[in-house]
């Protein structure tokens, strides 16, 4: 085990000099840069004389210099840990995201809590009532769920919550706690936004979890150990909670490694049409904008995150599951 | 002039007999910190003769905060636009008045002697003087450092840097060998050149003053290259970004970027004052939050902002007066001021050899401009509310003249198929699209930003329209900079952007946009490129029209009569309609301004314009007031 955890560890080191690459690559494949974004924008406001801080800008942030020449300048900086000044705030790029990083945690861990919540039981409920009304009813509301365009509803549940609870629009909380310090009132504030972008992020995901349930769970029940069981008198609850639940388990323990990212990254859309102040929106516009140090940085954080999760995914099965054996696979 | 300065003069005697400051209440925004002696009275904290607003506004009451939606975070611009406070500026007339600047003189159209008011102070209450303007001349706009490409280009005249004078504490001088025409109307615009900067703030971050170990572990704490860089991202007194910069606007910004509610505080040092002494501005601050721009008519339709133009167009209008129950505000709306709101350039560059000589053939542009049935798209697109026509001044411009805007301007296929046949093309191939010289059909690919479904319904109905003369056309959407770089390389051949930005020029102001000037002018822009590089690239003007406008140009930048100017305005708008450079569509467009029915002295009609008139700035936002002083927000 210990080896194999080694083993990955190594690997990782190309793998995120390769995704540094690609990622550096794809910021700089659209034509132009940053500054140009910045004239488009300076002149599309009906402003004179926008091209005369070009130069100036071009040799502050080291874009006169070759591609692979800023490329190095951006690895070098990563690799001590700083991520890069951001053309945009003119700050440096982790200054820009943390500010907002725990409210993306607070939203995305409110989302996959839902999202478990919801489907858990369902899959469990569906799969156990094969063909029922039940299992019928509640996979096509999960389907729904999924069907429905994310910001189509995010738009649809904001005018609601306004008519009918006079929330305000958008946001995380009412505007007059944004700065304010902590509060029972900041905090009922946060609840009553919070539950929009969670239902909205949420109901997406769990007709996927809910199938997977169903269909892990139906093979597992088909088995003869469990018809074993059941025949020598174990209850019901039982029989389906010691065994053949814990193996349909394996595609939710796989997914840790997707989790993390998503956790810092937020449903990105999903947060411009609800104006969440989560990390999403910050990393979209950089994206927009060409603004590649922090749109480069960011990514590459994601990166990191979907690595360590793969692995710690890949641990945890092992726990979980005898059956799956690292060490063959190192061994390859 | 003189009798302009007389009677700024006379107002002035006139404010100082009839009002002493010290009759007026203090601002009980800042009573406490009066009281407790943190803050010096109001008296004091005015210049001696502070800006008198009397122009038959209504008195207000203090109070209150202006909440706005602004749709990302480097909107806090909006305060140094909306607040307006310039060395002069514009009043409603669109006339050119003193306003930070207690007077100016300009002589022979080239020396600018400008007066500071005695006892004007920075947001900090540090005193303004002509040091901060020798500061900025000598130390910033001169220093290879922090200027490599030297002062701004609208400050040279044939190149030529204007000499710089203090003449004492309060009165500096800027004089050019030749008129400089320009130079008001820059310091008046929308995002004007600031001349003066805070010296006794920037000195610590100046290489020649500060303390340079302090500098040097500033510089490593913001990740910065060098002093310079971080000099200029302290300084930038227009995107008003940085908490501790003093300023001289309404409202100084509180707390910076990344952030998701942008706080401006009043300045307590402000300059102006209302007919009744009260220190302006009325509202005590500017809340601006950062939502979406998708967001922005919905909130602002749920009453989450008292006063918004940014972010709404004329198609959420009915919604918007649909919200006038439920949100108590009122929805106006205000004529916009582009020569024309979207306008199609044929590129006179083009590199095509074929299609380059059809394009410069003045009968080819007017007849697709006589092609288009401007009343349809006015019907469809804008409600019918627009005015149709070319893309030139407007009805509200003293230099309007209806020919302009009418001539080939009507929709007229009988006339545009003459033209055409006129020119030889009158080959057709069998789905009845004429060809070109070399046998090719004439298919026509506008290309477009595609930023918009208002650019793309237009097209749509022009493709029918210019159907009928035998000429098919294919819209194009590409990425702003992609589009941009292919006009610069004359690879496009017709495009379709915004109108002319000014559409409601005086004499005064500059034809610039009426001539090959900029690279950004996309039927000329090589041309254009010439003049901007002073010759280093592009290509010199190759055809009569256009060289005639850069002769008139010049010749307007070197006037020093206002009749002289209007002789040269009216010779270039009549060349510019004649050769439809440009292909004008519809102008005049609504814009809706969503005000809560608490706020005052916001006017019902209005002018949405950027520069002249900086959208609402002109207005002066410092002098609208909450119903008793209440924004009426729990």
């Amino acid at each position: 085990m210990i080896q194999y955890v080694a083993y990955r560890l190594v690997i990782m080191v190309p793998t995120l000099i390769g995704i540094s690459l690609i990622t550096f690559i794809i910021i700089q494949l659209p034509p132009g840069d940053f500054l140009s974004t910045l004239i488009a924008e300076c002149e599309a406001s009906g402003q004179k004389g926008c091209a005369e801080q070009i130069d100036l800008y071009r040799q502050e942030f080291g874009l006169d210099k070759p591609i692979w020449h800023q490329y190095l300048i951006w690895v070098t900086d990563l690799m001590q840990g700083k991520m890069g000044i951001s053309f945009e705030y003119e700050k440096p790029v982790s200054e820009v995201i943390g500010p907002s990083l725990w409210l993306t945690i607070i939203v995305s861990g409110a989302t996959i809590i839902f999202t478990w919540v919801v489907s858990f039981p369902i899959g469990v409920y569906s799969a156990t009532h094969q063909y029922s009304w039940g299992d019928h009813g509640l996979t096509l509301i999960g389907f729904l769920g999924l069907a429905t365009p994310n910001f189509l509803l995010a738009l649809v549940l904001l005018f609601l919550a306004n008519v009918w609870f006079g929330t305000s629009i958008g946001g995380l909380m009412d505007p007059e706690y944004i700065d304010a310090p902590w509060s029972w009132g900041k905090f009922v504030s946060i609840l009553e936004h919070l539950w929009i972008p969670v239902v909205v992020i949420g109901t997406s995901g769990t007709a996927g979890l809910i199938r997977r349930l169903r269909a892990n769970l139906l093979d597992e029940l088909q088995k003869q150990y469990v018809v074993t069981a059941r025949a020598k008198g174990l209850p019901p609850g039982r029989a389906l909670v010691k065994y053949p639940l814990r193996m349909a388990l394996n595609p939710f323990i796989a997914d840790i490694g997707n989790l993390l990212p998503q956790v810092i990254s937020g449903a990105v859309i999903v947060s411009v049409v609800l104006s969440l102040p989560t990390t999403g929106p910050i990393l979209l516009r950089a994206l927009q904008t060409q603004d590649m140090y922090l749109a480069g940085s960011f990514l590459m954080a994601l990166a990191l995150l979907t690595v360590i999760g793969v692995l710690v995914s890949d641990m945890l099965l092992a726990v979980l599951d005898p059956r799956i054996r690292l060490g063959q696979e190192a061994s390859h | 002039m003189i009798r302009f300065l007389a009677l700024t003069l006379c107002a002035h005697v006139f404010a100082s007999l009839t009002l002493s400051p010290a009759a007026a209440d203090e601002v009980p925004y800042w009573e406490e910190m009066v009281a407790s002696g943190e803050l010096p009275p109001m008296a004091e904290r005015l210049p001696s003769e502070p800006l008198v607003v009397d122009d038959g506004r209504e008195i207000g009451t203090y109070g209150g905060d202006w909440t706005m939606l602004i749709t990302r975070s480097k909107d806090t611009r909006l305060l140094v636009v909306f607040g307006y406070a310039r060395l002069v500026g514009y009043n409603t007339a669109l006339e050119i008045v003193p306003d930070i600047l207690e007077s100016y003189e300009v002589k022979e159209g080239r020396i600018f002697t400008f007066h500071l008011r005695e006892g004007h102070r920075w947001s900090d209450g540090h005193p303004l003087t002509a040091e901060d303007f020798r500061y900025w001349w000598e130390d910033v706009a001169n220093n290879e450092e922090l200027a490599p490409s030297g002062p701004p280009s609208i400050l040279l005249v044939d190149g030529q840097a204007p000499a710089f004078e203090v003449i004492d504490e309060t009165t500096i001088r800027y004089t050019w060998d030749k008129p400089n025409p320009d130079f008001l109307p820059a310091l008046a615009s929308a995002s004007p050149i600031f001349l003066y900067r805070p010296a006794h703030f920037m000195k610590q971050y100046h290489a020649d003053y500060g303390d340079t170990d302090q500098i040097a572990q500033w510089v490593e704490e913001a990740e910065k290259t060098s002093w310079a860089s971080l000099h200029n991202a302290e300084d930038d007194m227009y995107k008003f970004d940085s908490d501790s910069l003093p300023t001289l606007q309404p409202w100084t910004i509180t707390n910076e970027a990344p952030a998701q509610r942008f706080v401006g505080e009043r300045n307590p040092y402000y300059y102006k004052v209302d007919a009744a002494g009260q220190q302006l501005p009325y509202m005590d601050q500017v809340l601006m939050n950062v939502v979406d721009s998708k967001l922005v008519p919905l909130k602002t339709w749920s009453g989450e902002s008292d006063l918004q133009a940014r972010a709404l167009s004329f198609s959420d209008f009915t919604f918007l007066k649909e919200g006038e129950t439920h949100s108590d505000y009122t929805v106006n709306l205000w004529q916009t001021a582009r020569g024309s709101q979207l306008a199609l350039y044929p590129n006179l560059c083009v590199n095509n050899p074929v299609w380059n000589k059809v394009v410069r053939d003045v009968r080819f542009r007017r007849a697709l401009s006589q092609a288009i049935d401007r009343t349809e798209l006015n019907q469809v697109i804008y409600y019918g509310l627009g005015i149709e026509g070319q893309n030139t001044v407007l009805p509200a411009s003293p230099l309007f003249d209806p020919h302009y805007r009418e001539v080939y301007a009507s929709f007229d296929i009988d006339e545009a198929n003459r033209l055409l046949d006129d020119m030889g093309l009158t080959e057709r191939n069998s789905k009845g699209i004429r060809l070109l010289p070399d046998g090719r059909p004439m298919e026509i690919i506008v290309e477009t930003a595609g930023e918009n479904t208002e650019e793309t319904d237009i097209l749509e109905l022009v493709h029918d329209h210019w159907l009928q003369v035998g000429v098919k056309m294919f819209s194009k959407p590409l990425q702003r900079e992609v589009l941009r770089n292919r006009i610069f390389a004359c690879e496009t051949l017709i495009s379709i952007w915004f109108g002319n930005e000014n559409g409601i020029p005086s004499a005064a102001m500059s034809p610039s946009e009426f001539a090959p000037t900029s690279q950004q002018l996309f039927m000329w822009p090589t041309w254009g490129q010439y003049y901007e590089t002073g010759g280093e690239a592009g290509r010199p003007i190759d055809m009569d029209g256009p060289q005639r406008l850069m002769e008139l140009y010049l010749a307007w930048r070197a006037a020093t009569s206002g009749e002289e100017r209007e002789a040269i305005w009216k010779e270039i708008l009549t060349i510019y309609s004649d050769g439809v450079y440009s292909i004008g569509l519809v102008a005049g467009t609504l814009q809706p301004i969503v005000t809560s029915n608490r706020l005052h002295n916001v006017p019902t009609e209005g002018l949405y314009n950027w520069d002249p008139g900086a959208q609402l700035g002109m207005y002066q936002p410092d002098t609208f007031f909450f119903t008793n002083g209440d924004d009426g927000r729990p």
